[in-house]
């Protein structure tokens, strides 16, 4: 197998003395999406910060396409598309603003097309001028997971994408998750909802208590022995 | 099989609301509640209880200290005190229904998304509004001034009595601010309300000018009733003090019941400022040159499309100006502004600068940029909003000040310079060492919490008159050049001080720290 695009070594993260991940390994590849399951407070949110850039690692090594996240963070951040797990937009700029914002600063061009194809594929066309703070929590986790993927990065890091999103914002995401593996990106797709994440994701990785618990290919946890499965690993 | 309870169900009647007076003790027992909740949450406590017990010393002093001053109590400088106490007064209640209009009915003990899912009834919101109001460095220093001045022009064996007509007079206007400022809030969310609020406010405006244009401000000032509740509280033990005392807190009492109801009428309506704001378009514009430039019109965005922001500047840029035209204030002493409107504008947002982006600070902190550049868009924009109010502050004074000598242009350009850079170091300092997740949709939200806003506002307060009071006596010294002089040295301290804040920005995990907080 080629050499991980996303590679997490014993990674720990600690605020003061409460430890949000304890020790992880992750190792995800081009092509592939990996879902992180797990219960709420199982450190999936802050791994995906840590990928993401946002919150430096304590203890471990991280290296995203080879760029360690510690020293080539800027580098990183060029290489990721994020859609964070709580609202992620700023609430007084319309959805267009934050598009031209991430656009200009990745030194894209010709973006206006593609932008508006995911507004409207995620029915958001109708509101791009409009500013962020009235938008619904469902329409908020649609502009987030736009903003991750339109300028098509290498690492797409979906943290609760569906969270709250009807079945047309669904049907979407899977799209964009579908259009970035063929392209070749690795997708870490954080959730705790086993069903959607087995019908995303090629394997899968459950946390428990800041640890990995298991890794597995998706088909493993489908169905109901996947369901007692899963069950077991969270008890 | 259950089914859903039918119009003749008995069991409906234990559902019925509860009367007048018990639904109004249910909110005072409620607004304990809250109050004991948010007491529980400060961080500091002990910081709290000794700002507390600061207050009560500062207010005891100011309260006695000055009647035993030299000059206190005689006919010269504390005469004149005396005789502008009335309209003091008159000025205390004027810029209790301002402020309190200007936010929408007074401070929330529980933020609106906070408090959504709790049972908490308008009348727990407007007697925690009036609870908090006094939480508030403006609030302080006028009760301050209206003590001290007391104390000062009219020591003696009636001080006493004076004085507890003076705490009963704050609260009276108070609490009819609160009331005030409901109204309006119920009027600016009905049917043509913006246009009628707006309408108002010109109208005042144009009626003030002309009193003070056809030269009639002294007349005007002479008739406020202030003059007769100022007599009564200077009568010692008369009846009429008696009278007094028994009518300020009957108002005070009403005041706060009426109250009530203008706050339930603005609860069933929709807040105008802020659906208008929410769902406002902005058609795209032409991309900036620069990456600073897209990011300091991302964050000028987040500022002006704000309501407290937007209304809070209004009233802190046109407010001290008014007083300034009308007062007849003279260039040296107008140094006093930039630093009472720079402070006040940076406790809109700037103490918690980095709570502009909300929840997306998230995404944000992802964006492929420097830190640096985030950092100086930050501050660069709020020195722009300081600025600029500051800037039409002293404008409106200039209207009826003229032209000022070069020793006073030179004492005014230094202090705006010096004030600004205090003023933005210290936000800055202040946001990345205490961030707060503070939703500034609501124009009653303020970014940080009570206690927290009355420690930064005394801070602000203090070296900004400081240094203000500095540059005003340099404008009175017939040379330009000192306050170039004076200047120097403050904006060298300042500067390094701000620099230090911008390097300790680069550290990606104290910078974690507060984008976390601030996106919580």
């Amino acid at each position: 197998m080629n050499e991980p695009v996303v590679d997490v070594r014993g990674l720990h993260v600690r605020f003061g003395e409460v430890e949000a991940v304890a020790g992880i390994d992750v190792q995800a590849y081009a092509g592939q999406a990996t879902a992180l399951l797990g219960r709420n407070g199982a450190g999936k949110s802050t791994t995906m910060r840590v990928l993401a850039g946002v919150v430096p690692p304590t203890e471990g090594t991280v290296t995203v396409a080879g760029h360690d996240i510690r020293t080539e963070t800027l580098t990183v951040k060029q290489l990721t598309g994020y859609c964070p797990d709580v609202g992620g937009l700023v609430p007084r700029a319309t959805p267009w603003e934050h598009l031209q914002l991430s656009a200009r600063l990745r030194r894209m061009t010709h973006w206006e097309d593609r932008a508006r194809d995911l507004l409207e594929r995620f029915e958001l066309g109708d509101v791009m001028n409009r500013v962020t703070g009235g938008f619904s929590h469902g329409m908020g986790r649609r502009l987030s997971v736009v903003l991750a993927a339109m300028h098509e990065p290498q690492v797409l890091l979906l943290d609760e994408p569906f969270d709250g999103v009807d079945p047309i914002g669904v049907e979407a995401t899977f799209d964009v998750i579908a259009d970035a593996r063929a392209r070749g990106a690795t997708i870490l797709l954080s959730t705790h909802l086993r069903d959607l994440a087995i019908q995303a994701c090629g394997s899968v990785l459950v946390m428990r208590g800041g640890s990995q618990v298991a890794s597995v290919d998706a088909d493993e946890m489908a169905g109901e022995e996947g369901a007692r499965a899963y069950r077991a690993l969270l008890d | 099989m259950p089914t859903a309870p039918s119009s003749t169900d008995t069991t409906r009647a234990a559902h019925t609301s509860p009367g007048r007076v018990q639904a109004a003790r249910r909110a005072v027992q409620d607004v304990g509640i809250l109050f004991r909740f948010r007491a529980q949450a400060v961080r500091r406590r002990h910081l709290s209880r000794g700002l507390a017990a600061t207050f009560v010393l500062v207010t005891l002093a100011v309260a006695t200290v000055p009647a035993f001053m030299p000059g206190a109590n005689g006919p010269g400088k504390a005469f004149d005190v005396f005789l502008l106490l009335p309209s003091a007064m008159a000025g205390i209640l004027a810029l209790n229904i301002a402020s309190a209009v200007a936010s929408g009915g007074g401070r929330e003990l529980l933020s609106r998304d906070q408090a959504s899912p709790y049972p908490i009834s308008p009348t727990t919101d407007h007697l925690g509004a009036l609870l908090l109001a006094p939480f508030n460095i403006a609030w302080m220093i006028q009760a301050w001034v209206l003590f001290g001045s007391m104390a000062y022009s009219y020591a003696g064996s009636k001080l006493f009595q004076a004085q507890v007509a003076m705490l009963l007079w704050l609260v009276f206007c108070t609490t009819l601010g609160q009331v005030v400022a409901w109204t309006m809030e119920a009027v600016r969310r009905g049917p043509y309300g913006i246009g009628i609020t707006r309408g108002l406010l010109v109208c005042l405006a144009l009626a003030a000018g002309v009193v003070q244009l056809t030269g009639h401000a002294t007349e005007a000032l002479d008739t406020i009733p202030t003059l007769w509740v100022f007599q009564g509280a200077v009568s010692g033990w008369a009846p009429r003090w008696w009278i007094l005392l028994a009518l300020l807190l009957v108002s005070s009492m009403v005041a706060i019941a009426v109250g009530a109801w203008p706050t339930h009428l603005a609860a069933r309506r929709m807040p105008r400022d802020e659906a208008r704001m929410e769902t406002d378009q902005h058609e795209p514009r032409k991309m900036p040159r620069t990456v600073l430039g897209l990011l300091i019109r991302a964050d000028r965005a987040s500022v002006w499309r704000s309501v407290p922001m937007r209304r809070g500047v209004l009233v802190l840029a046109v407010g001290p100006g008014l007083v300034a035209i009308f007062g007849d204030l003279p260039w040296a002493s107008m140094t006093i502004l930039p630093g009472l409107v720079a402070s006040g504008g940076a406790l809109l947002f700037g103490v918690n600068a980095w709570c502009l982006d909300g929840r997306g600070a998230l995404w944000r902190e992802n964006l492929p940029v420097p830190a640096s550049t985030l950092f100086d868009a930050r501050a660069w924009v709020l020195t722009e909003f300081l600025g600029v109010a500051s800037l039409i502050t002293v404008g409106l004074g200039a209207l009826r000040a003229g032209i000022p000598d070069p020793e006073e242009a030179s004492a005014l350009v230094c202090t705006l310079l010096v004030v600004l850079l205090q003023v933005v170091g210290a936000s800055m300092r202040w946001s990345q060492a205490h961030p707060y997740p503070v939703d500034l949709r609501s124009a009653r939200a303020t970014p940080a919490p009570p206690a927290a806003m009355v420690g930064y506002s005394a801070r602000l307060a203090t070296s900004t008159t400081f240094t203000s009071l500095i540059f005003s006596g340099a404008a009175r010294v017939p040379d330009w050049r000192l306050s170039v002089l004076l200047a120097i040295p403050c904006l060298l301290w300042s500067g390094v001080r701000f620099e230090r804040t911008a390097r300790r920005w680069q550290d990606p995990v104290a910078r974690a720290l507060v984008v976390t907080t601030t996106a919580a």
